[in-house]
């Protein structure tokens, strides 16, 4: 017979989920118009030109882009505000 | 019909665009169509595509149905008064010469912006749009409808470049 051996616990790990961002995603289709993307994002996230056109150019090429990022709630927020301007964008958090 | 500059700074921040009678003729008749895609059904893939879902992932149907309680009326209630506006607009069109031109505020002019991506997302969706431009046959049913969206398709570029 083995006498039982004491476990000892494992620290639990302090991880807190909210340590990473969501994260905004636009996706391409074939309506929106290049330069209304790039003033989309000007307009709506204060993005330079040159930072607006490399999303644009990256969503258009790569089929989609990630536009901004943060907690949930401002991705929800910011997810509204670009279906309001007929992008086609989404939220995911990466895990 | 004519492709110069339709959009062009005038007083006060304002911006003033310049249309052919036909034109201005079909511009009054998107808000109509609109209201009744928003009013439509929800299995409607160009209202779908009006007011996607936030979360991609399918699993995430409670936080889902929250933010479109959340936002979905809001939403709507923006693109309605656009629709509003740019109806409002479109009734003070003056004639110049051969033309009807109109004098928009920076807020008329962001509603002209949405109205007009809104209806080429409708008519895009309905035609099956790719980033390949087609050739129609002039008898082909959807002639017209494509034809309308390539007016728009440079009329919102147009506008676009007279923003940025």
């Amino acid at each position: 017979m083995t006498a039982p051996v004491e476990v000892q616990e494992p620290a639990i790990e302090e991880v807190t989920v909210t340590d990473k961002p969501w994260i905004v995603i636009v996706w391409n289709d074939p309506v929106n118009l290049m330069n209304y993307v790039v003033y989309v994002f000007q307009k709506l996230f204060g993005y330079s030109r040159k930072k607006a056109t490399r999303l644009m150019r990256q969503v258009h090429e790569e089929g989609r882009a990630i536009v901004s990022d943060g907690t949930i709630e401002k991705c929800e927020a910011d997810v509204a505000r670009l279906h309001a301007h007929g992008l086609w964008a989404t939220m995911e958090h990466p895990s | 019909m004519p492709k110069w500059k339709r959009f062009r700074p005038g007083p006060d921040d304002t911006l003033v665009v310049s249309l052919a009678e036909e034109e201005l003729g079909l511009l009054r008749s998107l808000p109509a169509q609109l209201t009744e895609v928003f009013a439509g059904a929800d299995d409607d893939p160009a209202r779908a595509r009006l007011f996607p879902r936030a979360y991609l992932d399918p699993t995430a149907e409670s936080e889902e149905a929250e933010w479109q309680a959340l936002v979905h009326p809001s939403l709507l209630r923006e693109r309605l008064d656009a629709l509003e506006l740019i109806t409002a607009t479109l009734g003070r069109a003056e004639p110049v010469g051969d033309w009807w031109q109109i004098g928009l505020t920076p807020d008329e002019a962001q509603a002209w912006l949405g109205v007009l991506n809104d209806t080429r997302l409708v008519l895009g969706t309905r035609l099956g749009v790719t980033e390949e431009e087609r050739e129609l046959d002039p008898a082909d049913p959807e002639a017209g409808g494509y034809a309308l969206y390539q007016w728009l398709t440079w009329l919102q570029g147009d506008l676009v470049d007279a923003l940025l």
